[in-house]
């Protein structure tokens, strides 16, 4: 879902009361025929309003939180669970983990992994929904918001949740509002206010146990997506081969 | 109306089967220009002009006509054989190439030429149109013998079908998904060939319709394929090999 025009005018007004709508798009380094756009169909795309705030300094949870559909946005926010915390780390990251753990292998002997590549992660929507999935959250978020949860799978598929509905998953899950936004990658983890070295801490809190049966579920899941690609590759050269 | 329709799908199909000839002379599946070659010369015996001209070469006799149908057969059979191959639906291909698509074909043929052996095919007519006259016993065998021209195609395209339209929502490539959609609407209008006996003669007009339908979903369908490939810029291995400095 976009936000109003009307509602971004009056927040833009706030933000910059003195500069045209080229100086906004200019700094916040939105193509000026995109805003336009979004300004005459009265649908304002919530990353322009983000771009803007981050190019005004302004911390775009807080700006979005302005926005009536965002209103849960506001105020003090829950930390993210350990679990939200840990699907944030992408598949290497958890591997190169894995490999530095002791009980794993003997050799590596205390050298530590480097540093975590910062989030979203090239799985991370869907991991995050399964990471505060008590099983019925699909269903919960396909009651609420009225997606058919084919469609819904679909975009978790695809990497891809709408702002308002990764709002709804968090609100259906029952956790912080804000780690879908990351997962989806409109805002960074600083700007959710997740404390530095959170997903780092989280990790290291895993068993060896629990973080080896983690990095089996994402390598089982990933050689799932990738068998799948082969055939589909395999078939259409089959298609290619005998029509093209 | 019908003139234009008959007119636009023979060049739309002459000029697939023209610029397929320089990947036919690299030998990439040469059996599709056979189908797009022996799709243009159906249609143009099935249009008056041009079936005249060449049934009045063949003796006057309609031969032309038991010849666009063997045409057909053979257009269609490998169709049925391309896209059964291409699409892994090896329970189609079966059915083509097995014993149940040799019998269909033998028995559609035999009593084709059967029936046409037994009328009175004399006067050039593309269609067979008016050459009947009003003889009840001529007509009667004119319509078993049409019927018999329509059977084996929709026998080989709803065999095609399932395959065709598993494929439509499938992960494939987009221009592939809308190739066998393409595709499989010509296999329906195929399929609805075997109505004819029970169209009105005044919807006559109905009956070319469906029939320039079905040839132009499967010239189109694929020609879409062919595009998708080019497109992707995957070059068929053949059998040529070349070093490269």
């Amino acid at each position: 879902m976009t936000l109003p025009a009307k509602a971004f005018q009056r927040w833009l007004q706030g933000i910059a009361p003195d500069a045209s709508t080229a100086d906004v798009c200019r700094v916040s380094g939105i193509k000026r025929t995109t805003l336009a756009q979004q300004l005459v169909r009265g649908k304002v795309a919530v990353s322009t309003v983000v771009s803007i705030s981050r190019a005004y300094n302004i911390n775009p949870v807080a700006a979005l939180a302005t926005f009536e559909p965002y209103r849960s946005l506001a105020g003090p926010l829950p930390s993210p669970t350990r679990n939200e915390l840990v699907s944030q780390i992408s598949t290497a990251d958890l591997l190169r983990a894995v490999l530095a753990r002791p009980a794993m292998d003997p050799a590596a002997g205390g050298k530590s992994p480097p540093p975590l590549s910062p989030a979203p992660h090239a799985t991370s929507v869907k991991n995050w929904v399964d990471a505060i999935d008590d099983g019925e959250v699909r269903h919960r978020v396909s009651a609420a918001t009225g997606i058919a949860a084919q469609n819904y799978s679909a975009q978790l598929t695809a990497n891809r949740l709408s702002p308002e509905l990764a709002i709804a998953t968090s609100h259906a899950a029952g956790v912080g509002p804000t780690g879908g936004l990351v997962a989806t990658g409109l805002i960074t983890e600083e700007e959710a206010g997740w404390p530095p070295g959170a997903r780092q801490g989280a990790l290291d809190s895993l068993s060896d146990g629990d973080l080896t049966t983690l990095a089996g579920d994402r390598l089982q899941a990933l050689g799932k997506v990738l068998r799948r690609q082969e055939q589909d590759q395999a078939q259409t050269e089959k298609i290619w081969e005998n029509l093209g | 109306m019908i003139e234009i329709l008959q007119w636009s799908t023979l060049a739309i199909c002459g000029l697939i089967a023209a610029a397929r000839v320089p990947s036919a002379i690299r030998g990439e599946n040469r059996s599709l220009f056979y189908i797009f070659a022996l799709m243009t010369l159906a249609i143009l015996l099935s249009i008056q002009g041009p079936y005249v001209a060449i049934d009045r070469a063949l003796g006057g006799i309609n031969l032309a006509n038991l010849l666009l149908r063997f045409v057909i057969f053979a257009a269609i059979y490998f169709v049925g054989i391309r896209v059964s191959r291409g699409f892994g639906a090896g329970g189609a291909l079966r059915l083509i190439t097995g014993k149940a698509g040799m019998v269909v074909l033998l028995v559609v043929s035999l009593v084709m030429v059967a029936l046409f052996l037994m009328m009175d095919t004399t006067g050039s007519s593309a269609g067979l149109t008016g050459v009947v006259g009003t003889d009840p016993w001529n007509s009667a065998l004119l319509e078993y013998y049409g019927a018999a021209g329509r059977a084996y195609p929709a026998y080989i395209t709803l065999v095609l079908l399932p395959a065709m339209v598993r494929a439509v929502p499938s992960r494939l490539p987009v221009l592939i998904r809308i190739a066998a959609g393409v595709l499989a609407l010509g296999a329906v209008a195929t399929g609805l060939t075997l109505t004819f006996p029970l169209i009105p003669p005044a919807l006559g007009a109905l009956e070319f319709i469906i029939n320039y339908t079905a040839v132009l979903c499967f010239v189109v369908g694929l020609a879409v394929i062919w595009a998708a490939r080019v497109r992707s810029g995957k070059r068929i291995s053949t059998h040529r090999t070349y070093t490269e400095k």
